[in-house]
């Protein structure tokens, strides 16, 4: 392979004793518990004034089912995780550059292609140990202050637990699914960059400018892929599923929308790759 | 002619590398016998970095070949480990302890022969184990950097600028090691340095590399053997003293300097010969300095006229 494991076990020798990536790790899963208990605070004191007003709505039924809190943290989590992860794969290649650490790799062990390949299996590796973190935290603190179970108005089930549950599945793994595409789009600035501060700047700045202008270019957005990502302007389908779980039926779901979510970060992440690895071979270390 | 081959350690032939316009390496050609020390020999900007960076696949010739233990820099991972190479910016982790970073270094080095722990009092700074790489002098990265080097037994040490941030101590460390590698294990060297004096007490083969090019590439002790002696010789019978110097054949007079002492060039008259001479030729001595042949003054010579 070519020094792909050795070169997995240096990503993994630094990730253990440096800070970054332990902060990837902890990061959107903190932005989570704090989130939840903003929310709990001041659902606990809507609650209370709705209680002494005698005010009993389907809101309030909404109000106190944990799944909906879940679903808003997991979107939360994987903005955050997203941003990190795009900035960390920007930092991962151009930072051990400009350090030279990444000399001792090509000369002793590790061919350039064995580099990049274990460094998108660390990033994704990353992202797995992250997203999971994450839904610990969301299930747990979500729980802690809510209720979870089926959304039951006047003694009626709008959704059943297990339909919330398959909506959830299919939220989650459709925000997850641009995520391969980031990492790649992060390593391929990583790459083309001269530092590690450029790289990083290049690779936040981009992405931020996607998210603000995909709204202006209509259903051409749908061929990228960050537009099915959990953002800070957010369109992807966990802001559907977060009215589906909370009965909402006004929610119209697009399935040409939802093929093109699984789809289309496929292609682009193989074009990212295949960018990365010619550019690797041609640049200066 | 294969047992040739197979006795270099490092083979350049032809190497060009350009910056747009600008020539940095011209047509190079460069041998390292194994288990020689070879010093590259240059001033700031001559091209030392630019070629030991091509030599190591780390940036593409425009042209030329380079075979380093007989593969090409493209396919140096495929020595798993024989070649280490430190640089004039020690390459390492900056949030890493000096300890992580040989344990991360360990990693990389297939046959381990000395611990961790070892290499940090070979070089004395077990002292500094626990400090983060940034918080290090760049004389004690550098040593951090080697200590790297020596957790594993590595054919070829390729060091580029080594006695940079070394104080006089940390360089008298530094070249007892390379002796001792090179002496007990047969380790080849590649320094490259323009700090001539360290180079000729140590190195065994010499390159000088000037504005790109290899101007001249042999063992120290022949290349020294053809190099003249300088003397300095202060007389109150200047024109007499002229005269008998033109008159001798082996001896070259270049210029009198500002202090007013004349500078003779010489392959082979020693000094008291040279006294005795100018005294029965009524020539008064007041002061003769020589100056053995040095790198230095090869360097100079061959530099200064490259550049005529």
């Amino acid at each position: 392979m070519n020094g792909f494991f050795v070169a997995l076990k240096s990503e993994m020798f630094i990730a253990r004793h440096t800070l970054s990536s332990k902060l990837i790790v902890i990061a959107p899963a903190l932005i989570i518990i704090l989130q939840n208990l903003l929310l709990w605070v001041t659902t606990t004191g809507q609650e209370a004034r709705d209680n002494l007003l005698g005010n009993t709505s389907f809101d309030e039924v909404v109000s106190t089912n944990a799944y909906g809190y879940f679903v808003d943290s997991m979107s939360t989590g994987l903005t955050i995780l997203g941003l990190l992860l795009t900035a960390q794969a920007a930092y991962s290649f151009s930072y051990e550059r400009d350090t030279g650490l990444v000399r001792h790799l090509l000369i002793r062990r590790v061919s350039r292609a064995a580099l990049m390949l274990a460094k998108l299996a660390y990033l994704h590796l990353l992202a797995l140990i992250s997203f999971v973190v994450s839904l610990i935290a969301a299930y747990v603190f979500s729980g802690m202050f809510w209720e979870f179970g089926p959304i039951v108005e006047d003694g009626f089930e709008l959704i059943s637990e297990a339909d919330i549950l398959a909506e959830i599945n299919t939220g989650l793994q459709l925000a997850m699914a641009p995520f391969p595409a980031a990492i790649a789009f992060g390593l391929l600035v990583s790459v083309c960059s001269q530092s590690a501060t450029q790289a990083v700047t290049t690779a936040l700045g981009v992405t931020l400018a996607v998210d603000i202008f995909k709204s202006m270019l209509g259903d051409y957005a749908n061929f990228l892929y960050a537009r099915f990502q959990p953002s800070l302007i957010d369109a992807s389908y966990l802001q559907d599923v977060s009215r589906i779980v909370r009965g909402y039926s006004d929610v119209l779901v697009d399935e040409e929308v939802l093929q093109m979510n699984l789809w289309v970060p496929i292609p682009a992440a193989i074009i990212f790759l295949v960018v990365i690895f010619f550019a690797i071979h041609r640049k200066n270390i | 002619m294969s047992a040739n081959i197979s006795a270099l350690a490092l083979s350049v032939n032809g190497l060009n590398k350009s910056y747009g316009s600008f020539e940095v390496l011209k047509n190079l050609d460069l041998e390292l016998k194994q288990g020689s020390i070879l010093g590259l020999v240059g001033l700031n900007g001559s091209g030392k970095t630019t070629t030991i960076e091509c030599i190591l696949g780390l940036q593409e010739a425009n042209s030329g070949s380079v075979s380093i233990l007989n593969h090409t820099p493209q396919k140096l991972h495929e020595t798993r480990g024989k070649i280490v190479s430190i640089f004039d910016t020690p390459s390492l982790h900056p949030n890493l302890t000096v300890r992580q970073s040989l344990e991360h270094a360990k990693l990389l080095s297939e046959n381990l022969v000395r611990t961790p722990q070892r290499v940090e009092e070979l070089l004395g700074i077990e002292k500094y184990s626990t400090f983060k790489i940034k918080n290090l002098s760049l004389g004690n990265k550098r040593r951090a950097s080697l200590a790297q080097a020596l957790l594993g037994n590595p054919e070829l040490i390729i060091l580029d600028e080594p006695f940079n941030g070394l104080d006089a101590e940390g360089v008298d460390d530094i070249l007892a090691l390379i002796r001792r590698l090179n002496k007990d294990k047969g380790t080849t060297f590649l320094l490259s340095s323009h700090q001539l004096p360290y180079l000729e007490s140590i190195c065994s083969h010499i390159a000088i590399l000037h504005q790109g090019k290899i101007l001249v590439s042999d063992n120290i002790d022949d290349l020294l053997a053809n190099t003249n002696h300088s003397i300095l010789l202060k007389t109150e019978t200047e024109t007499t003293a002229i005269k008998f110097l033109e008159a001798q054949g082996d001896i070259t007079i270049i210029n009198k300097n500002s202090d007013g002492y004349l500078e003779l060039s010489t392959k082979d008259v020693r000094s008291s010969d040279l006294i005795r001479q100018l005294v029965e030729n009524q020539i008064a001595v007041s002061e003769l300095v020589l100056k053995q042949a040095s790198l230095g003054n090869l360097f100079r010579t061959l530099t200064s006229e490259e550049s005529a």
